[in-house]
């Protein structure tokens, strides 16, 4: 459970993505796939070439997943239940890779915020993502 | 046993010579404690880790940063090599401290966000997944030796 203040470092740290969901989704995703290739079998779906287009898109849709986990961080379960739903009857990822994400989606806020990126919103995000990554996988068994 | 391509090497060693070791590993060590609080279990002569900032702020954690990243020079050192490079540091670990070798995964990627964050655009996906493979290449040499 996150504290009230682990969740304004969330808030705060999101205000700063917001509008910018498809180039941070993006290189979230270029991350995963450069740092972690066995993630792609996941998302094969997208076409065997992976274009620019393609990963806007696709990142887009993943960033603002994690902002409506933001907006409704006080109760996760009923908010992602349909995204939770997906991942476990249609997607089937399996769990270990939301770690593999998670750590991608700090590099990245930390590449971008740099010495803003503080010690706490670091602990926050980690948690929040960590939260956000067991709901996903709730519904496997 | 860990196989660094030339490009990989140089993306390495590139940042590296910027690295501020003194500064980062207090830094990496720090955030560790902060972000992972069960970590504070090996450190409990190491005084005040009530909070973030005392974390931050405390000598012993920012001295014992900067052993632990020393020691990662060595690593770089000898990429070729990790494995008997951490022969004796991977003992340690095991018959000494104790420490679980997940620790060590932490820490690797604690460190990749923290030079993240130092470098800002230069550290790119191909930089990062280079320095991933190293610091995953360190945590599996350190693991070694354990029984």
């Amino acid at each position: 459970m996150l504290s009230a203040q682990e969740r304004a470092q969330v808030a705060q740290v999101w205000d700063l993505i917001a509008g910018h969901e498809a180039p941070f989704g993006a290189e979230l995703l270029v991350r995963l796939f450069t740092v972690f290739p066995t993630t792609k079998t996941y998302f094969g779906h997208l076409g065997s070439c992976l274009d620019e287009v393609a990963l806007l898109n696709h990142g887009q849709r993943m960033l603002m997943a994690v902002g409506v986990a933001v907006q409704y961080m006080d109760c996760l379960r009923a908010a992602l239940a349909p995204l939770a739903t997906m991942h476990a009857q249609m997607l089937r990822v399996d769990p270990a890779n939301f770690a593999l994400l998670s750590h991608c989606f700090q590099v990245v806020l930390a590449s971008h915020l740099q010495d803003e990126f503080t010690v706490e919103m670091h602990a926050a995000w980690d948690k929040f993502l960590a939260e956000v990554a067991e709901v996903m996988s709730e519904q496997y068994r | 046993m860990v196989h660094l391509t030339a490009e990989e090497k140089a993306a390495i060693t590139g940042l590296w010579a910027k690295v501020n070791v003194e500064e980062t590993g207090g830094e990496a060590l720090g955030r560790l404690l902060v972000v992972y609080p069960w970590t504070q279990r090996f450190f409990d002569t190491f005084g005040n880790l009530s909070s973030p900032s005392a974390i931050m702020g405390n000598p012993k954690v920012k001295a014992h940063g900067k052993k632990v990243l020393t020691s990662f020079e060595d690593a770089i050192k000898n990429m070729d090599n990790l494995k008997d490079t951490f022969a004796k540091l991977s003992e340690l670990h095991c018959d000494k401290l104790h420490v679980d070798p997940e620790n060590f995964r932490l820490l690797g990627n604690v460190m990749v966000i923290v030079l993240a964050s130092h470098f800002g655009k230069d550290f790119t996906p191909q930089v990062q997944a280079a320095w991933q493979k190293l610091v995953s290449g360190v945590a599996t040499a350190l693991s070694h030796k354990y029984h």
